[in-house]
């Protein structure tokens, strides 16, 4: 069943008037069980309150659950979260639908027809898991555990480690996650020697710079830096955006400078020249603690070019101007007044990153940052420490595990590729179809939604068939969850425990519980149990694997360590971090509890721990490069390729995306943006606060306010600038033809000029096959005409590097 | 609007009768940084330089006293703070009667907190105090005197004097038998010495304190048999008499100091009695001095004739009693609980009363915490059932 805009809203009016859940008439909107009607109908209307953490998006922002009688009215943002500080996004809003969604899973299915028939059959735990651990134990006697592979998405919950042990046990080095973030990681391992994401010390800083990072939309939490932001004129802070679009942090900056898709990283050495040129970096710091800034020599006597030398030849202004479309004067301006307004940091994200070049662009800002002399300075860059998490050491493996985690991962490329790569979709399906390094016989499917999200979705479709047993755990079946043969529901976040520990970016390091509200409604189960019983269904050690009996015990075990520390405080109202940082001067422990029983009562009823003291870091501990510095010149990624016989380094070197030879190579510089094709218009794709990585797009409410800046409900636009409009004879409001090499968009313009001339802006996040009633059929789903490009680097796809023509529809042909 | 008001100032004296009872201690006076917040003193008062400058610093020496002269003081400014809010166009908070007992007994408690210390004026003291007579920094354990380096880390200065008070016997006969005086700190020496000490030692990881629970610190006081000698003016039990004289606007760890200092003859008085040395553990002393500190909080008892006077003199009588009506209610309403909840009940109804006060040309009544306690006798009787 799907459902139009116009009988939402008919159905949305009828509920106005103070409907209640359970009222006539309400269906489809909600399907609630009987018994919860009866309790709403019956019960003695008491009101009560409890905190736990959203899981709509990985942000963790803490909510607080209205319940009437224990069932869930509405919810508020939890106002003693440090993260999210009582905000919520519009998508956190509606948690409550999502729980009474019509369309939820509610119980195992097993799938009788061809994937996306939506033929299913219902099926018992008990009979799926005596089905599921057969084969899983078939597989581990005949010596082929890792034949078996997990996929989950970027989330910080404590899901990670608990597959990460089941996987070890059980003998699978096949663990993967369909990360956004590879690029960023790739670029700190290079610059830094660690893949860890730093915090941005924005509250304390005269000037930012965001290059391409949609901080108040899509950044890892934009409900934290929307409060940050919201501060910013009494911070007397300044915002400036760089990005092709006048995205909602454009809208919010003090400044937005518009640039073509794909050069940011140009733009970034061209500040970079003006801050070198002016005299204007921190030449302590450099000259402490970088490698590779002036021209230097080796232990071998060899002389190499350093990022002064090369960024003081090929990135002046108007050279600069030419690759981006930036004026040089307003190049000149932006690192003129980086370098004066010190403190100054940088930050790059999704617009910047998700090309071919992303993780030399993010070198360029890390650049920026090393010359600014940010590292573990006030108002600039630094890194939260991790939770004290109580640790259970290393998951058991017997002989056959141990044996089975030496071997090659399927997600990996097989030839000629830099180690600095993680999983790729493409990589995976590739594998998987090709059947090298060896086949796959079961996969996990937990979080993440491939066939939606992946520029790669028509090979994986043809992985997925490929696998003899998909199971997923959609509580909402996704794209790729129809592929599944099965699946078992996971409950919604209202009705399970999990944790939510240092989301990215965020500049303190927190815990977020999240804790049911409710009981389940429906016969579902929290996947972390459902692992649990198939470790102890397992044949050899795999039961061992988790030392608590359930998952949720699992967390409370990790919280101890949290407690023993002694560290950091309930998130609780007004204790803000300067009174802590007051007590911490003077030697006293943050917070206080007799026992952990006290701990953890007060823990579950704020819902959160934080700790807003970092621990002071020496810059020498900072970087784990081959220098223990900062590295302009990387000495990692050199020492990659010369890992590689000689004769395949050029091709790796290809592969990776570079083409620039000799020591520029291991610079960050600019590399254009590869397999440029003769389509006049650049493709650029980005995520709304409402409708995200396209979860959002399965509420009705969302679909509503998808596009209300620009009027266009429960569908897609695609933004074109008025001189782009008038070249290819498109009015404002017709349907076009978007056309990639992959395929063809039909969808309605949207003249305006908050997008850069020659570019296409299309929202990702509609188009759906598959997510329930609300998401089918509204819109298109740009990533489905995007070409097969990623990041050689990170193996990061790059989902804004795609050459499209548009038409008319109607009027001419391409 | 008059009668709402006197109605109002009227209920506000319908409560419970507590007055008369010893002071109910707190578990945790940090408690009241959340009313700080929340309430928003912080948007214009800073504590130890930490937040708004619109209002002074709470943390300067003005600000400490009993629980009622801290009252006096917030009352006596109120015509000044309410002229703020106006101007800051803030809403003027109302309190409930515990969030004001959590304020004062916040601010109170803030010198408990002391200050952070130096270790460059600490490295001095561990060498003109002579601890290098007996301890080195570096150079190994002797004789089971350990070396600073690998002592524990205290992060809190009171660790360090905790675990100075517990070796005090052992280290009493090293210094009689390394002919070494009695060493005494003053003033916030032993602060700069446990930031020193803490910087040198080498242990992994920090040993912290929690700031002290006075509850928890009434049970050990009698259970480390403190109350065996410092006994004091009955149920007001200062400790005053025999030994020492506590100054509690000091810091925990200068308190902490005093005791210390008086070590000596403690340990000869407990010889002759025959009293086993008390030795300390976790967070004893810390929560030993929350209590003794919070003694300095509970006032002393009004005279209720007194507050008569006071009650007409600064001009209550005019409105809370002239009217029939109102002296109806008065006499008819419950009694108080404490002294806060007339604190409490007198700050929420303040701007109402300022409002009336300027329409009459009429001064704003300044209490004294004398005053104030006279009042709260007078008016604890008055509406005594």
């Amino acid at each position: 069943m799907e459902i139009r805009r116009r009988e939402f809203l008919k159905i949305a009016a009828g509920m106005t008037g103070g409907a209640l859940l359970g009222s006539h008439g309400l269906d489809p909107m909600f399907a609630v069980p009987k018994e919860v009607i009866e309790r709403m109908k019956f019960g003695p209307r008491v009101e009560t309150w409890k905190n736990t953490t959203c899981r709509l998006c990985p942000g963790g922002c803490g909510m607080s659950v209205r319940l009437i009688d224990d069932v869930p009215i509405s919810v508020k943002g939890n106002p003693l979260n440090p993260v999210n500080r009582g905000g919520l996004c519009p998508l956190g809003l509606n948690a409550v639908h999502s729980l009474y969604h019509p369309d939820r899973v509610q119980g195992p299915l097993i799938r009788k027809g061809s994937p996306g028939s939506g033929s299913w059959e219902k099926t018992s735990w008990q009979e799926a898991f005596k089905v599921i651990s057969g084969k899983l134990n078939q597989l581990r006697q005949e010596g082929k555990s890792q034949h078996v592979a997990f996929l989950g998405s970027d989330e910080y919950g404590f899901m990670r480690d608990h597959i990460q042990r089941f996987a070890a046990s059980y003998g699978t080095p096949n663990y993967f996650l369909y990360s956004k973030d590879s690029n960023k990681r790739a670029a700190n391992f290079l610059s830094h020697g660690n893949r860890r994401a730093p915090a941005y010390d924005i509250v304390n800083s005269k000037l930012v710079v965001t290059f391409g990072a949609n901080i108040l939309e899509e950044g890892p939490s934009p409900v934290y830096y929307t409060k940050l932001y919201s501060h910013h004129n009494e911070q007397q802070t300044r915002y400036i955006h760089i990005d092709s679009r006048l995205n909602l942090t454009a809208a919010n900056a003090d400044r937005w400078i518009s640039i073509r898709p794909g050069t940011y990283g140009a733009l970034a050495l061209g500040v970079a020249y003006v801050l070198i040129r002016e005299e204007l970096y921190d030449q302590d710091f450099v000259r402490a603690h970088t490698h590779g800034f002036d021209d230097w020599m080796d232990a071998r006597g060899r002389r190499h070019v350093g990022f002064k030398s090369t960024v003081l030849s090929d990135y002046y202004p108007e050279r600069v101007q030419e690759f981006t479309g930036v004026p040089s004067s307003v190049i000149l301006e932006l690192g003129r007044e980086l370098g004066n307004s010190r403190p100054s940091v940088a930050l790059c994200d999704q617009a910047a990153l998700n090309h071919t070049n992303g993780t030399l662009t993010a070198t360029a800002v890390n650049a920026l940052n090393a010359l600014l002399g940010n590292y573990e300075k006030e108002g600039g860059v630094y890194f939260v420490d991790e939770p004290p998490f109580a640790s259970f050491g290393a998951a058991p493996m017997d002989g056959r595990s141990a044996q089975a985690m030496t071997q090659p991962r399927v997600g990996m490329p097989v030839e000629a590729f830099l180690p600095l790569q993680e999983c790729s979709v493409k990589s995976f399906s590739e594998n998987v179809l090709s059947g090298r390094p060896y086949p796959i016989d079961v996969l996990f499917l937990y979080g993440g939604n491939p066939l939606f999200q992946s520029v790669h979705h028509k090979k994986f479709a043809q992985a997925l068939q490929k696998i003899p047993m998909v199971i997923s755990f959609d509580s909402l079946l996704t794209e790729t969850g129809e592929f599944a043969h099965y699946v078992l529901p996971d409950h919604h976040f209202f009705e399970a425990w999990d944790i939510v520990s240092n989301v990215e970016n965020v500049g303190f390091t927190h815990v977020a519980i999240q804790q049911p509200v409710m009981a389940p409604m429906y016969d579902t189960r929290a996947t972390g149990d459902v692992l649990i019983e198939l470790a102890r269904l397992a044949e050899g050690r795999v039961a061992a694997s988790f030392p608590y009996g359930s998952y949720d015990e699992g967390i409370r075990r990790a919280l101890r360590g949290v407690f023993e520390s002694g560290s950091g405080a309930i998130a609780s109202e007004g204790v803000g971090s300067r009174w802590l940082e007051f007590l911490k001067q003077r030697g006293w422990r943050i917070d206080r509890y007799s026992s952990f029983e006290e701990f953890w009562d007060r823990l579950t009823r704020y819902a959160g721990w934080w700790n807003p003291i970092r621990s002071k870091k020496h810059l020498r501990s900072l970087f784990q490069t081959p220098s223990g510095k900062f590295e302009f010149y990387s000495q990692t990624l050199e020492n990659m390729i010369q890992a590689i016989p000689t004769e395949s380094r050029d091709k790796a070197l290809r592969r990776a995306g570079i083409s620039a030879g000799g020591d520029t190579a291991f610079l960050p510089h600019y590399e254009p943006v590869s397999g440029e094709s003769d389509l006049p218009l650049s493709m650029i794709t980005y995520q709304s606060m409402s409708v995200g990585d396209g979860r959002g797009a399965t509420l009705p409410m969302m679909q509503e306010l998808f596009g209300h800046a620009v009027n266009r409900h429960w569908d897609s636009w695609a933004e074109i600038h008025p001189l782009t409009a008038q070249q290819y004879l498109v009015k404002d409001g017709e349907w076009i033809l978007v056309q990639s090499s992959e395929g063809t968009l039909r969808i309605r313009s949207k003249v305006t000029e908050g997008v850069m001339p020659n570019v296409v802006a299309i929202p990702f996040g509609l188009g759906h096959t598959s997510g329930g009633r609300y998401a089918r059929g509204h819109g298109v789903n740009p990533h489905s005409i995007l070409e097969g490009k990623e990041d050689g680097l990170s193996g990061r796809e790059a989902i804004q590097a795609t050459r499209v023509r548009v038409v008319a529809e109607g009027r001419s042909e391409f | 609007m008059v009668l709402r008001l006197l109605q109002l100032s009227v209920l506000a004296f319908v409560t419970p009768a507590m007055f008369g009872q010893d002071f109910e201690l707190p578990t945790d006076p940090l408690e009241g940084r959340i009313v700080f917040e929340e309430k928003q003193c912080i948007s214009c008062h800073s504590v130890g330089g930490l937040g708004g400058t619109a209002g002074p610093d709470l943390s300067r020496d003005y600000f400490f006293g009993s629980g009622l002269e801290l009252a006096s003081i917030l009352w006596n400014h109120t015509p000044a703070m309410n002229r703020k809010f106006r101007q800051l166009r803030m809403d003027r908070p109302k309190l409930s009667e515990k969030e004001m007992l959590d304020l004062l007994g916040f601010l109170y408690y803030l010198r408990y907190l002391g200050e952070p210390g130096s270790v460059s004026s600490g490295k001095r003291l561990i060498e003109s105090k002579g601890c290098l007579s007996c301890h080195t920094i570096g150079g190994g354990s002797k004789e089971g005197v350990p070396d600073f380096r690998q002592i524990p880390r205290f992060s809190a200065p009171l660790n360090m004097v905790q675990a100075m008070w517990n070796h005090a016997p052992t280290m009493q006969k090293k210094f009689e038998s390394n002919k070494v005086a009695y060493p005494t700190m003053s003033g916030e020496e032993a602060v700069d010495i446990a930031a020193f000490l803490q910087q040198a030692s080498t242990a992994p990881t920090e040993q912290r304190l929690s700031p002290g629970n006075p509850r928890n610190g009434r049970v050990l006081f009698d259970k480390k048999k403190c109350s065996t000698c410092h006994v004091g003016e009955g149920k007001r039990r200062r400790i005053e008499t025999g030994l020492v004289k506590m100054d509690l606007r000091k810091g925990v760890t200068e308190v902490a100091s005093s005791m210390w200092n008086h070590g000596k003859d403690m340990f000869d008085l407990m010889k002759r009695e025959s009293i086993e040395w008390p030795m300390l553990e976790g967070n004893d002393m810390a929560d030993i001095i929350a209590y003794i500190y919070f003694l300095g909080f509970e006032d002393k008892p009004g005279q209720s004739e007194e507050g008569l006077r006071v009650f007409r003199e600064k001009g209550c009588f005019e409105c809370h009693e002239r009217s029939g009506s109102q002296a109806a209610l008065l006499a008819s309403s419950g009694s108080l609980n404490s002294p806060f909840n007339m604190v409490q009940l007198m700050w929420n109804h303040a701007i109402e009363m300022e409002d009336l006060l300027i329409t009459q040309n009429k001064r704003w009544p300044e209490l004294s915490s004398k005053e104030m306690r006279d009042l709260y006798a007078y008016l604890q009787g008055k509406t005594k059932k």
